[in-house]
C-alpha cells in the first residue's frame, strides 16, 4: 500500500452514511480525539472507574484464590481421577481461543485489505495479547507442583540437566504459547511506533517524552520509515495468521492426541480454530461495544464495524453449526461405541442441561443477527455477543468434563464439580483482563492513529499539503 | 486461713497482686515452702565479696566448667550395632512366624521385620488356616499396632498411672481375696483359643475357688454350639474340605469372607475350580443367603432369602433328602430349584458338602450336619471336631449371669480380659450401667484392651493391651492347629498382655515368654522340649496338631428339637446383623486401613450402610441414602439405607462394629450402633422390625457410582459349556473386535530374550473379591489414607482396585469381580503424554513413575484407559487436608514405613510399580549368586496376600514361568486389547459352572 502524505492538513472531510468514520473528520480532531484519551487522563467516564474497582476485586479473588492453591495444595479445586483437569484448563482454552483467534481477525483482515479493522485493530490485539497472559496463568497453576513449572521448558541440560519430553502436547502448549507472545506483541509493538512517535511529539511532560521516545525508537515518520514499515507489518501479519491457526492447534492437540474417546479425533484441530474465531468475534463485539459508549467513538467504530462484525459472528456460526453436524454424524458413521456413549451421555447425561444451553447459546442465538434490523440494533448484538461467550465456555467445559468423566472403563465413572477456589481463579482472570484493559486504555492509544488516518486519505483523495 | 487474709489486708491500699492464697496470707508455712522451692530467689546473694572469696568462687567455677566437658550421659539404650545382632542384615528384612486369633480361631502369619519394625503381615504358608493367603484384617492388623490412638499407659480411675502402681495395688487388694477364696471375683474374657491362657484360667480359678469365669465376644459361635447339642449332644465344631467338593451348598454361609477358616477355604475353593487346557474339573456352588457376600457373588447358581425362608428351604431341602420326616411344602417359586439342587448334590454322594453359616440358628447347623450325613460328607468333604476354643460356653447366658450378679451386688472384682462389653452387649442385658455402679461402689474393676474404649473408661483400672506382634502367646487354627505367638517388638508403651494380667492375678508376675514356655513345657511333653519349641516358633505351628475328626452319629431324636418356625416377634420386616467387613464387631473400627477399605460389592468406605433389597425399598418408599429409623422392641437406631442388588426381599441388614463413642478418632461417632437392636434372643437375626423414613439423607461414600459393564468388553463371562466347547468363546462376542489386527505402523519395540519381561496374570475364575490385596498394597507401598471426604472427592489412593460388575436382574444379578492394578502396558498411553518425562518404560517392561520429577500436570492420569493411577492432591502422606488418620508424619506411623518404597509429597501420581522393590531385591540377590532370578522367587504383595492365588507374577520370557503357561492359556484376555496398549496384565475369564436343570430366570 502506498502511503499518502497530501492529507495531513485540518481540512473538513464529509463522509457518506455508512462510511467507516462519521461526522466531519479531519487530521486533527482524530488526532486528538484518539491521544486525548490518553492525556486527559482525568477526564475518563465513571465507567473506567467502575471497571477498575471491580478489577481489583476480582484481582483480589485471584490473589486469595491462588495463595490458598499454593498454600494447600491442588486437592482444593474440585478435579479427581477421573477428572483431572477442571475449570483451569477450561479457561484456558477459553482465554487462549480469545487471544488466538483476536490477533487472527486483525491481521487476517490487514492482509485481506479490509478497510473496517482499521479503527478495530488496537482493540483487537491488545485485548488478543491480554487473554493470552490471562490463559497463560492456569497452566502453571494446575501442577501439581507448581513451583517446578519451568521443568516443561526446554531450558535444556545446561540448566536442568534435561529436556523437557518433546512428544508431549503439553510441551507443545509451551511452544505454542511463548511463539505467540513473541510474535503477537511483536505486531502489536509494530503497529504502535507511529503512535508512539505521535504522543511523544504532542506531550509536554518532560517524562513521557522520555519514555515515549524511548519506545518510539526513533520514529520520524520519513517515506522510508513508512515503506519499511509497511512491508515489515504485512510480513508479520502473515507469520501472525499462520501462527495463531497453528497454536490454536496445538492446544486442541492436548485433547486429539490422547486416546480418550470424544478427544481422540483429527477434526479437533479445524473444529478448535473455526469455534476459537466464532469466539473471538463474539468477545470483540463484547469489549468494542461498551468502549465504543463508554468513549463517544460512535465516529469511528460506526454501526457498519458492527453489521460487519456481525456478519463474521453468523459466517463462523454457520462453520460450528457444521462442526458439531459433523462430529455427530462421524461419530454414528464411525461406529465406535466409546464415542458414540460420550455423544449420548454430552446429550442426556449428567450434564445435558449445560450441552443444551451451550447449543442454545452457539446455535440458535446468533441466528438472529441474519435480519439486518435486529443486526444493527447494538444492544442486540452485544447480548448474542454475550449469549456466545458463554456458549463457548460452555463447549469448552462439555468436551472435556464429559469426555474425562466417562471414558473406558465403567467403574472408573465419576463427576466434577468445580470448587469455590476454582471459581475464584476463574473470577480472579476476569479481573486480571480487566486490568490490563484499563491499563491499556488509560496509557495506549486505542486506536490506531495511523491507520485511521489512511482512512480520510482514502475517503477524499486528498490534496498536496504539508505540515 | 480466711482470718489471717483478711487482717492482712486491712490497712493496705492501691493494687496489690498475688497469685495464691497462700503468698497473700504470707503464712510462716509459705515462706519455708518459698524457701524450699525457690532458695535463690530466696536468699539474695551477699554482694560483700573480698578478693580471697571472689578467688575462691572463680576458681570453683572454671573447675565446674571443665566438668560439664566430661559429664555422665543420660542413662538411655542406643542401639549402634556394634554387635550387630544376629542375622540382622541392615536393609534386609527378617521373616517371623507368629500368629493371631480373630473372634476365638487362630491364623497362622509371617511378619515381616526391617531393622527390628515389624512392616508387613502375610499369611504363613505353613499354616492349615491360611496356606500363605490372608484376608483384609490379618492385612491391616499391623496398623492397629502402630495406631497413634491406642491406649499408651496405665489408668487408674482415669489419671495416668503405671504398671508398676497397678502390680503394687493387685497384691494389696488380692490378698484379702485370697481368705474368702475369691469370692465375688469374676473374669470376663472373650473367646479363649490359647491353651496356655487357659491353663492361667485354671490356675487362677484353682486360687480362688469361689472366682468364676464369664465369657464373652459379640461375634461367637454359641449357634454352632447349640447346633451341635442339639444334633450329637455335644459341641462340635466343623471343617471342610472345599478342594474334594464338587458340588457346595452354601445356606447363609460366608466361608469365603467371614466363616472362621474363610481364607483356607477360599484356596480349596478356588483348587476346586481352577480352569486350564485339559483340567476342566469344576466345582459348582449353589448359595442361599439373605445378605449378598463374597461367597454368594461366587456362586454359580444363588438364591436371596429373608432369614425365615432360608429356614424353610433348609427344612425344606432337608425333608426332600429325607433327613427329616416331616414333610414341607416350599413355596411354587423355589421348589424346581431346591429340587434340581438336590438332585445335583445327591448325585455326587461322598463329593458334597453343605455349608451353615456361623449366623444361622442352632436347628439350622443340626439340619445341615443331617444333610452332610445323607450325602456321606463326613471324612471326606467335612470333618466333625472337638471345638478348638478352650471351655467354650454359651456366650450370651455367661454375660447374662455375670450381670445378674453384678445387678445383685454378688461380684466385689471384676477383671475384664479384652473385649468391650460396654459397647457389644446385647441391648437387653444393660452391662454398661451395671458396670457403672459397679465401678462407683467402690469395688475393684479392671480392663485390659488395646484402646481406652467405651468399657475402659467405666472401669477404675484401665491395662494397655498389647498388640499381638508385641507379646508371646498361642492360639488354635481353625482346624485345631496349635500356633504360637512370638513378638516381634517390645511393646511401644506400657502395654501388657492377658497372659501377664493373669499371672499378676494369680500372684506370680511372669513375663509372657516364661508363662509361654512353661505352658507349652507341660503340654507338649516330649523329650527335646528345647528343640520342639524351636521349630514350633520356626514354623509358626507345632506340625500335625490339627484335632483329629470325631466320629459321631445323631442323637436319638434330635429331629424333636426341629420347630418348624422361628421364634419371630410378629412383623413382617425381618433383620440380619452381620460383622461389618471393614470394622469386623469394632474391633477394627479404628483402623483407617478396614475404614478406606471399599467393602466388597458396595464398594461403601467410612460408614456402615443398612442394605435393602431394591424390591423392598421401592415397597418402603426409601432411597439411597436416606436415613432411617429402625426399630426393634422398642429399641430404636438411625442410619442411611443403601440399596443392594441381591439382598434378599422384606429383611434389612445390619453392620455390627460402627457408632462407637470411645476408642479412637477414626471410629468415634462414624455410623451407627447395630448392637443397640440386637438382643440376646436374636443375635443374628429377627422378625418385627418396623423402619420408619425421618426425612433425613446421610451421603454414604461410595468408591465408584456405577456397576454396570455399558455392554462394553471390560470383564469376560461365561459358562463352563461355553468353555469347553472352545475356551476362547468365553466372552466370545467381545474377542473379534478385541483383535486390533495387523498395524500398519510395526512396533519396533520387543523384549529382547536375554531381559526379563514382567507380567502378570489374574484369574477373575477364582478371585473371590475379599479384598485382601488391596490392604496388601497399602502396607507394602506406604500408601496413605485420604479420608472420607476426600474418597467421596474421587480421590482415593489405592493403586490396586475390585472392580465388581453386576449382569442381570436386580434382585439376583451375577457379579463379577476383576482386581485392577496397573496393567504395565508396553505402548503405555500414559507415557508419550507426560511433559517431563515423569514416566517412562524400564528394560524388564515396568512402567515406571519418577516421582521426583514429576509435576502433576494428571495428563498421565487422562490418557490411562484403566485408570490406575493415583494422584497425591495434597501432601496425603502427612495426613492433609483434614489431619486424615494414617499419616507418615507421625513418629509412630513412621515405624510402620516400609523403607524400601519411597513416601510420596505433594503433587506428584503415583501407581502401581509391581512392587519394583520386591523384584529389585530378587534381581541384586540372583546377580550376587550369578543366577537368573527363579520362577516363584518374585511374590508381590497383592499376589502373597491373594488366599485363592488368582495373582500370578513372573517373568514372560521365561517360558516355562507360571505366569507365561497362562498367558499361553486360550481364554486369556487383555483388558481393552482393542486399544492396542499391549498390557502386561491379562485376565483369565470368569466361568460359571450352570447347572442346566435350574432354568436361567431361576436365581441365574
Amino acid at each position: 500500500m502506498k502511503m499518502r502524505m497530501d492529507i495531513l492538513e485540518n481540512q473538513p472531510v464529509e463522509t457518506k452514511r455508512d462510511a467507516l468514520l462519521e461526522g466531519e473528520q479531519t487530521l486533527e480532531t482524530v488526532t486528538h480525539k484518539v491521544s486525548s484519551i490518553v492525556f486527559e487522563w482525568n477526564k475518563h467516564p465513571r465507567a473506567w472507574y467502575v471497571s477498575l474497582l471491580v478489577a481489583f476485586a476480582f484481582l483480589g479473588a485471584l490473589t486469595v484464590g491462588v495463595a490458598w492453591l499454593f498454600y494447600k495444595g491442588v486437592g482444593v479445586w474440585g478435579i479427581n481421577i477421573p477428572v483431572g483437569w477442571g475449570l483451569a484448563i477450561v479457561n484456558f482454552e477459553w482465554w487462549m481461543a480469545i487471544g488466538q483467534s483476536l490477533l487472527l481477525l486483525s491481521a487476517g483482515l490487514l492482509l485481506m485489505r479490509q478497510q473496517w479493522r482499521k479503527s478495530i485493530s488496537r482493540i483487537l490485539e491488545s485485548t488478543a495479547i491480554f487473554a493470552v497472559m490471562c490463559a497463560g496463568i492456569f497452566p502453571i497453576l494446575h501442577l501439581g507442583r507448581p513451583w517446578v513449572f519451568y521443568w516443561l521448558m526446554p531450558l535444556g541440560p545446561n540448566i536442568l540437566g534435561l529436556w523437557p519430553q518433546f512428544r508431549s502436547p503439553l510441551v507443545w502448549d509451551v511452544f505454542a504459547m511463548s511463539t505467540f507472545m513473541v510474535v503477537a506483541t511483536l505486531y502489536w509493538y509494530m503497529g504502535l511506533i507511529p503512535d508512539i512517535a505521535c504522543l511523544r511529539d504532542r506531550t509536554k511532560n518532560p517524562t513521557v517524552q522520555i519514555i515515549t521516545g524511548v519506545l518510539a525508537l526513533g520514529w520520524r515518520g520519513s517515506a522510508r520509515h513508512w515503506r519499511r514499515y509497511q512491508t515489515a507489518y504485512y510480513i508479520v501479519a502473515g507469520l501472525c495468521v499462520a501462527m495463531t491457526i497453528s497454536a490454536y492447534s496445538f492446544v486442541s492437540f492436548d485433547f486429539a492426541m490422547s486416546i480418550i474417546p470424544g478427544w481422540h479425533s483429527t477434526f479437533l484441530p479445524v473444529f478448535y480454530v473455526a469455534g476459537a474465531i466464532f469466539e473471538g468475534v463474539a468477545i470483540a463485539l463484547t469489549i468494542i461495544i461498551p468502549l465504543r459508549a463508554w468513549y463517544g467513538l460512535q465516529s469511528y467504530i460506526t454501526d457498519v464495524h458492527i453489521d460487519w462484525l456481525s456478519k463474521y459472528l453468523l459466517g463462523s456460526n454457520m462453520v460450528i453449526v457444521y462442526g458439531y453436524f459433523a462430529e455427530a454424524f462421524y461419530t454414528w458413521y464411525g461406529g465406535d461405541k466409546y464415542e458414540k456413549l460420550v455423544l449420548r451421555n454430552q446429550m442426556f447425561g449428567h450434564y445435558a442441561p449445560l450441552f443444551w444451553i451451550m447449543m442454545a447459546c452457539n446455535l440458535i442465538a446468533p441466528l438472529i443477527l441474519w435480519s439486518p434490523r435486529l443486526r444493527r440494533n447494538i444492544t442486540i448484538v452485544f447480548i448474542v455477543s454475550i449469549f456466545v461467550n458463554l456458549g463457548m465456555w460452555l463447549e469448552r467445559f462439555i468436551s472435556l468434563i464429559t469426555s474425562l468423566s466417562r471414558s473406558y472403563i465403567p467403574s472408573t465413572w465419576g463427576f466434577y464439580t468445580p470448587s469455590i477456589w476454582e471459581i475464584a481463579v476463574f473470577i480472579g482472570s476476569i479481573g486480571l483482563f480487566l486490568f490490563l484493559m484499563c491499563l491499556f486504555v488509560r496509557f495506549i492509544p486505542l486506536m490506531s492513529l495511523t491507520e485511521l488516518k489512511t482512512l480520510l486519505a482514502n475517503d477524499e483523495g486528498g490534496k498536496n499539503h504539508s505540515r | 486461713m480466711d482470718h489471717e487474709i483478711s487482717k492482712k489486708l486491712e490497712g493496705k491500699s492501691g493494687v496489690e497482686f498475688w497469685r495464691s492464697l497462700e503468698e497473700l496470707a504470707d503464712t510462716e508455712e509459705f515462706r519455708t515452702y518459698l524457701t524450699e522451692e525457690f532458695p535463690r530467689q530466696s536468699r539474695p546473694l551477699s554482694l560483700e565479696i573480698d578478693r580471697r572469696r571472689f578467688l575462691i568462687l572463680m576458681g570453683g567455677a572454671l573447675a565446674m566448667a571443665g566438668l560439664t566437658g566430661c559429664r555422665f550421659l543420660p542413662q538411655q539404650k542406643i542401639v549402634p550395632y556394634v554387635n550387630s545382632p544376629e542375622d540382622v542384615v541392615p536393609g534386609l528384612p527378617l521373616y517371623y512366624a507368629t500368629g493371631t486369633t480373630l473372634s476365638g480361631y487362630g491364623v497362622g502369619l509371617v511378619a515381616t521385620s526391617n531393622m527390628g519394625r515389624p512392616i508387613k503381615i502375610d499369611g504363613n504358608s505353613k499354616h492349615p488356616s491360611s496356606l500363605g493367603g490372608s484376608d483384609p484384617i490379618t492385612q491391616a492388623s499391623i496398623l492397629n499396632m502402630y495406631d497413634p490412638d491406642r491406649s499408651q499407659t496405665v489408668t487408674n480411675q482415669g489419671r495416668k498411672s503405671d504398671w508398676k502402681s497397678f502390680t503394687d495395688a493387685m497384691s494389696n487388694q488380692l490378698s484379702a481375696y485370697s481368705v474368702s477364696g475369691g469370692e465375688g471375683m469374676r473374669l470376663l474374657t472373650e473367646t479363649v483359643a490359647s491353651p496356655t491362657l487357659k491353663a492361667q484360667i485354671d490356675d487362677f480359678l484353682k486360687l480362688y475357688p469361689n472366682a468364676r469365669w464369664h465369657q464373652y465376644e459379640p461375634i461367637n459361635r454359641d449357634s454352632e454350639r447349640a447346633g451341635g447339642l442339639i444334633a450329637y449332644g455335644r459341641d462340635v465344631h466343623p471343617v471342610y474340605h472345599f478342594d474334594k467338593a464338587d458340588r457346595i451348598l452354601s445356606i447363609g454361609a460366608d466361608f469365603l469372607g467371614t466363616m472362621a477358616g474363610h481364607t483356607r477355604y477360599a484356596l480349596d475353593f478356588a483348587n476346586g475350580r481352577r480352569l486350564r487346557t485339559g483340567s476342566s474339573r469344576m466345582n459348582r456352588l449353589y448359595c442361599v443367603e439373605s445378605s449378598p457376600t463374597i461367597t454368594g457373588a461366587m456362586a454359580d447358581h444363588k438364591l436371596a432369602l429373608k432369614p425365615s425362608d432360608l429356614y424353610h428351604f433348609a427344612l425344606g431341602l432337608a425333608s426332600k433328602m429325607g433327613v427329616i420326616s416331616q414333610s414341607i411344602a416350599l413355596p411354587t417359586s423355589i421348589a424346581s430349584w431346591v429340587e434340581a439342587v438336590m438332585k445335583d448334590m445327591v448325585q455326587f454322594h461322598g463329593k458334597s458338602a453343605v455349608v451353615i453359616g456361623d449366623e444361622q440358628p442352632p436347628e439350622m447347623h443340626a439340619l445341615g450336619y443331617a444333610m452332610n450325613e445323607a450325602l456321606g460328607s463326613f471324612g471326606k468333604t467335612l470333618d466333625l471336631i472337638n471345638p478348638i476354643q478352650e471351655g467354650y460356653e454359651d456366650h450370651v447366658k455367661s454375660l447374662k449371669s455375670l450381670t445378674d450378679d453384678m445387678m445383685s451386688g454378688k461380684v466385689s472384682a471384676l477383671f475384664i480380659v479384652g473385649g468391650n462389653p460396654a459397647y457389644n452387649a446385647p441391648s437387653n442385658i444393660d452391662f454398661s450401667a451395671v458396670l457403672t455402679k459397679l465401678s462407683t461402689a467402690k469395688n475393684l474393676t479392671v480392663h485390659l484392651s488395646n484402646y481406652r474404649d467405651e468399657t475402659s473408661i467405666l472401669c477404675q483400672w484401665h491395662i494397655p493391651e498389647t498388640h499381638f506382634l508385641e507379646a508371646w502367646g498361642d492360639t488354635r487354627g481353625h482346624d485345631g492347629t496349635l500356633t504360637p505367638i512370638q513378638p516381634l517388638i517390645q511393646p511401644l508403651f506400657d502395654s501388657h498382655s492377658a497372659y501377664e494380667l493373669l499371672s499378676v492375678l494369680s500372684g506370680k508376675s511372669m513375663g509372657g515368654y516364661d508363662i509361654v514356655h512353661d505352658q507349652w513345657k507341660s503340654m507338649l511333653r516330649t523329650d527335646h522340649f528345647e528343640t520342639d519349641f524351636n521349630l514350633a516358633l520356626n514354623d509358626g505351628l507345632v506340625r500335625n496338631s490339627s484335632y483329629a475328626p470325631l466320629k459321631l452319629a445323631l442323637r436319638n431324636g434330635w429331629e424333636k428339637e426341629i420347630h418348624l418356625n422361628l421364634f419371630y416377634p410378629a412383623g413382617e420386616l425381618e433383620v440380619l446383623f452381620r460383622s461389618d467387613p471393614s470394622a469386623w464387631d469394632g474391633d477394627y473400627g479404628n483402623n483407617s486401613w478396614m475404614q478406606e477399605l471399599p467393602k466388597p460389592i458396595s464398594k461403601i468406605v467410612w460408614d456402615n450402610p443398612i442394605y435393602v433389597s431394591p424390591n423392598t425399598a421401592r415397597k418402603l418408599e426409601v432411597a439411597e441414602n436416606d436415613v432411617v429409623s429402625l426399630s426393634l422392641q422398642g429399641r430404636t437406631v438411625t442410619g442411611p439405607i443403601s440399596v443392594t442388588p441381591g439382598h434378599a426381599d422384606g429383611c434389612v441388614t445390619l453392620f455390627l462394629g460402627y457408632g462407637r463413642t470411645k476408642g479412637g478418632k477414626v471410629c468415634e461417632g462414624r455410623g451407627y450402633n447395630a448392637y443397640l437392636l440386637r438382643s440376646s434372643q436374636a443375635m443374628w437375626q429377627s422378625g418385627g422390625l418396623s423402619i420408619t423414613n425421618t426425612g433425613g439423607t446421610h451421603q454414604l461414600v461410595s468408591v465408584r457410582v456405577h456397576y454396570s459393564m455399558e455392554g462394553r468388553d471390560v470383564a469376560h463371562m461365561g459358562t463352563l459349556a461355553q468353555f469347553l466347547l472352545n475356551p476362547q468363546l468365553v466372552g466370545e462376542q467381545t474377542v473379534h473386535e478385541n483383535n486390533p489386527g495387523t498395524s500398519l505402523n510395526p512396533q519396533k519395540r520387543g523384549v529382547k530374550s536375554d531381559e526379563y519381561a514382567w507380567a502378570m496374570s489374574i484369574d477373575t475364575n477364582v478371585c473371590v473379591g475379599c479384598n485382601a490385596c488391596v490392604t496388601a498394597c497399602q502396607a507394602e507401598n506406604n500408601i496413605p489414607v485420604v479420608g472420607r471426604e476426600q474418597v467421596a472427592l474421587g480421590r482415593e489412593m489405592h493403586w490396586i482396585r475390585i472392580d465388581t460388575y453386576y449382569n442381570g436382574a436386580p434382585e439376583n444379578p451375577n457379579m463379577v469381580f476383576e482386581p485392577i492394578p496397573c496393567m504395565q502396558c508396553e505402548d503405555a498411553p500414559c507415557e508419550p503424554v507426560c511433559p517431563v518425562g515423569a514416566t517412562v518404560h524400564s528394560k524388564d517392561g515396568l512402567n515406571q513413575q519418577v516421582y521426583n520429577r514429576c509435576v502433576g500436570t494428571r495428563y498421565c492420569s487422562h490418557n490411562c484407559p484403566y485408570k490406575v493411577r493415583r494422584f497425591n492432591f495434597y501432601k496425603y502422606s502427612a495426613g492433609q487436608p483434614n489431619h486424615a488418620p494414617g499419616e507418615y508424619d507421625n513418629p509412630i506411623m513412621q515405624l510402620l514405613a516400609n523403607p524400601d518404597v519411597t513416601i510420596r509429597g505433594r503433587g506428584v501420581m503415583e501407581k502401581c510399580t509391581y512392587c519394583v522393590q520386591r523384584i529389585n531385591r530378587a534381581k541384586i540377590n540372583a546377580q550376587l549368586q550369578d543366577r537368573e532370578v527363579r520362577d516363584g522367587e518374585i511374590v508381590t504383595a497383592c499376589q502373597s496376600a491373594c488366599p485363592t492365588k488368582a495373582i500370578v507374577f513372573g517373568n514372560l520370557n521365561d517360558p516355562n514361568s507360571g505366569v507365561s503357561q497362562l498367558k499361553a492359556e486360550p481364554q486369556d484376555f487383555s483388558l481393552l486389547g482393542e486399544l492396542n496398549t499391549r498390557p502386561r496384565t491379562t485376565y483369565l475369564p470368569r466361568v460359571r459352572n450352570v447347572n442346566p436343570e435350574i432354568p436361567p430366570s431361576m436365581g441365574v
